[in-house]
């Protein structure tokens, strides 16, 4: 998919832009207001991230000219304000999703292809990897065409994985993903254990492969590769 | 002591001791005026009656006139002047006299001549003083003390109209203060520093107020891109174990940092009053909603609850209301032991939480502050209570803690005392 990212620090703007890249999208990064307008007006993009403190302008403009004009795509705010008015203003005015800074790289990635699903197959679209497949609506996981028998905290844990396949995940980005900021404590973590240790067990008694791979003590990778 | 008892009493004292003063610095005086007043009129006595013998050639007669004494012989003395008593028939005792002698001659025969004038009674002069000396200090002690009621009343009044508004003062509520004009000098310099005071105050407020702002705002784009990279980093293939454990710690304490900086933004947005809605809150559901989101973690602990809630509603803003409930009872979570129980009971303007767990090693009038963590959780930040605290500071909410040996029980009160100024 083609992504477009608004936002004004460069660093930023270079590790986003590499993290989706290797996903497979085509990204293109918009450092400030107008240089974003120029590129929406030029280009389609399927996927919108949009700042809202750039130096030139606000954000939110920008999803007001992109929903003036009637072009389709998902829109996701990120800003470093955890205020809550900008977020209700910003879907209120037609924004899809909402992350706060600093936000996890594979969150995002979770949250643009969601949100890619939803606006490009009505939410149809199941996730394929290896014997491997999700139906995120139904809150189902198949493995060899096995339906998985999971608590939702379980699934929501194996759909982050596949979702971010060959990546690193942090146990803090898992916790946060599974419960967001507010919620999440010491306790999530040995949680979190114990349910990939519950998931394995399932998916090898379906003879699937367990491809989650610990990394020490920092967090989990959920690939076939070596 | 307020100001004008102490004046009062200044003034009493000084009065009782220049009181004696006065009557003996008089006494000597009165008795010197006296004196010489007597003297004088002896001598003019003398002066007229040696006129009257040199012009007439006998005496003249003379109240003063004690005595004439012949001398052998003519030999000049000098005048003296003498103090004596006479008993006096007519007051049935001695009267004090002042005499005068001198000598001069009657057709030339020498004689000695002396006179005599009633001097004032010591003991009446020193009862005459007494009274006098003290009725101008009872005059005097009276009318202080009216003139100072009055200046108290009329000068003080706007010193004590700015002391009442200084006292209600705060620094946090954006109510500008007014002090009262005086016609006096040094209240109204003292009005100029105290304005001068509070400027800087305001303005040192508004600086800090925006630097914590600033600093933890600020600073999670760069720890973003910090952690990101640390992802990165902890993704190659080159580190080995120790490397990679530095790294995880790297990472781990980026992700401390990070949410340090979002609860102080959260604790200077409650403290700069961005939360103004006062939302009718379903306590209950509320509740329930934040058990159910937490439900996997109490279940995996093995927790025990039991409810209690009636429907109860609550007034203030819905963000903080869930702040609120989520921080009161992720702590009876947190804090919690394997297997535990947590008891609430919610009631109207009440909510209690129990939660066994072990002792804290937190001084309990040090629970709510910044900072503060038990030994038992050392993943905690120890900011969760410090913004349950702020959030019941600005809706006059009442927070409670009591411990047992296991148990820990809070108690919120939350029918609003105090409604946040809407205008703000």
């Amino acid at each position: 998919m083609k992504i477009l990212v608004t936002e004004d620090n460069v660093e930023l703007l270079k590790d986003i832009k590499s993290f989706l890249e290797e996903e497979g999208n085509i990204c293109e990064i918009a450092p400030d207001h107008r240089s974003a307008f120029n590129k929406i007006g030029i280009f389609p993009y399927d996927i919108l991230v949009v700042d809202i403190t750039l130096p030139d302008g606000n954000g939110l403009d920008i999803i007001k000219a992109v929903k003036r004009e009637n072009i389709e795509a998902g829109i996701i705010i990120i800003s470093a304000k955890n205020a809550l008015g900008d977020k209700v203003h910003g879907l209120e005015i037609g924004a899809d999703d909402y992350l706060v800074k600093p936000f996890y790289l594979a969150e995002l990635n979770a949250r643009i292809k969601a949100l890619y699903r939803r606006k490009m197959y009505n939410g149809e679209r199941e996730i394929r990897f290896n014997e491997f497949k999700i139906k995120p609506d139904s809150y189902e996981v198949f493995v060899n065409g096995h339906l998985l028998n999971l608590t939702k905290k379980e699934f929501d844990i194996i759909h982050f994985f596949v979702v971010n396949r060959h990546r690193l995940l942090t146990k803090e980005a898992i916790a946060e993903h599974l419960w967001g900021d507010d919620i999440e404590m010491a306790d999530s973590y040995k949680f979190i254990y114990t349910h990939i240790a519950n998931l394995r067990k399932k998916i090898t008694e379906k003879m699937g492969v367990d491809y989650i791979q610990s990394i020490y003590s920092v967090g989990y990778k959920f690939t076939d590769r070596e | 002591m307020n100001l004008v008892k102490k004046t009062n009493t200044q003034y009493l004292l000084f009065l009782a001791f220049l009181f004696p003063i006065m009557m003996v610095v008089d006494y000597f005086f009165i008795q010197y005026i006296v004196n010489s007043e007597v003297n004088e009129i002896l001598q003019h006595e003398q002066k007229r009656i040696d006129f009257h013998l040199s012009k007439q050639g006998n005496l003249p007669t003379s109240n003063y006139l004690m005595k004439t004494t012949p001398l052998e012989r003519t030999f000049d003395t000098i005048p003296e002047f003498k103090d004596t008593l006479f008993f006096e028939g007519y007051a049935g005792k001695q009267i004090p006299y002042r005499t005068y002698s001198f000598t001069t001659s009657i057709n030339t025969r020498p004689v000695r001549i002396t006179l005599k004038h009633v001097l004032l009674e010591i003991n009446e002069l020193i009862w005459l003083l007494f009274i006098t000396t003290s009725f101008i200090t009872l005059i005097l002690m009276v009318g202080i003390y009216f003139i100072n009621q009055k200046i108290y009343k009329w000068a003080w009044r706007p010193f004590f109209e700015n002391l009442s508004k200084l006292k209600k003062y705060d620094v946090t509520q954006k109510n500008p203060i007014h002090l009262k004009a005086s016609k006096i000098q040094e209240f109204e310099e003292l009005n100029k520093v105290i304005s001068t005071l509070i400027d800087q105050v305001e303005k040192d407020f508004q600086n800090l107020k925006e630097f914590n702002e600033n600093i933890s705002h600020e600073i999670q784009t760069p720890l973003a891109i910090i952690r990101n990279k640390v992802v990165l980093l902890l993704e190659s293939e080159n580190l080995d174990e120790k490397e990679l454990k530095r790294v995880e710690s790297i990472y781990q304490e980026t992700n401390k940092l990070s949410k340090i900086g979002k609860a102080l933004t959260l604790i200077s947005r409650i403290e700069n009053q961005e939360f103004t809605r006062m939302d009718q809150i379903d306590v209950h559901t509320v509740v329930v909603n934040i058990l159910s989101s937490m439900e996997e973690i109490i279940d995996f602990k093995n927790i025990k609850i039991s409810l209690e809630l009636d429907a109860v509603s609550m007034e203030c803003d819905h963000i903080l209301g869930d702040i609120l409930f989520t921080n009161l009872i992720k702590n009876a979570v947190q804090h919690n032991k394997k297997g535990g129980t947590i008891k609430m009971r919610l009631t109207d303007g009440k909510f209690e939480i129990i939660n066994t767990g072990k002792v804290s090693e937190i001084a309990i009038e040090k629970l709510f502050q910044r900072f503060q963590k038990g030994g038992t959780a050392k993943d905690s930040l120890g900011l969760g209570l410090a913004i349950t605290q702020k959030i019941c500071e600005i809706y006059g909410f009442e927070l409670q803690y009591i411990r047992d040996t296991d148990t820990h029980m809070f108690s919120l009160f939350f029918a609003n005392k105090k409604v946040l100024n809407p205008s703000n």
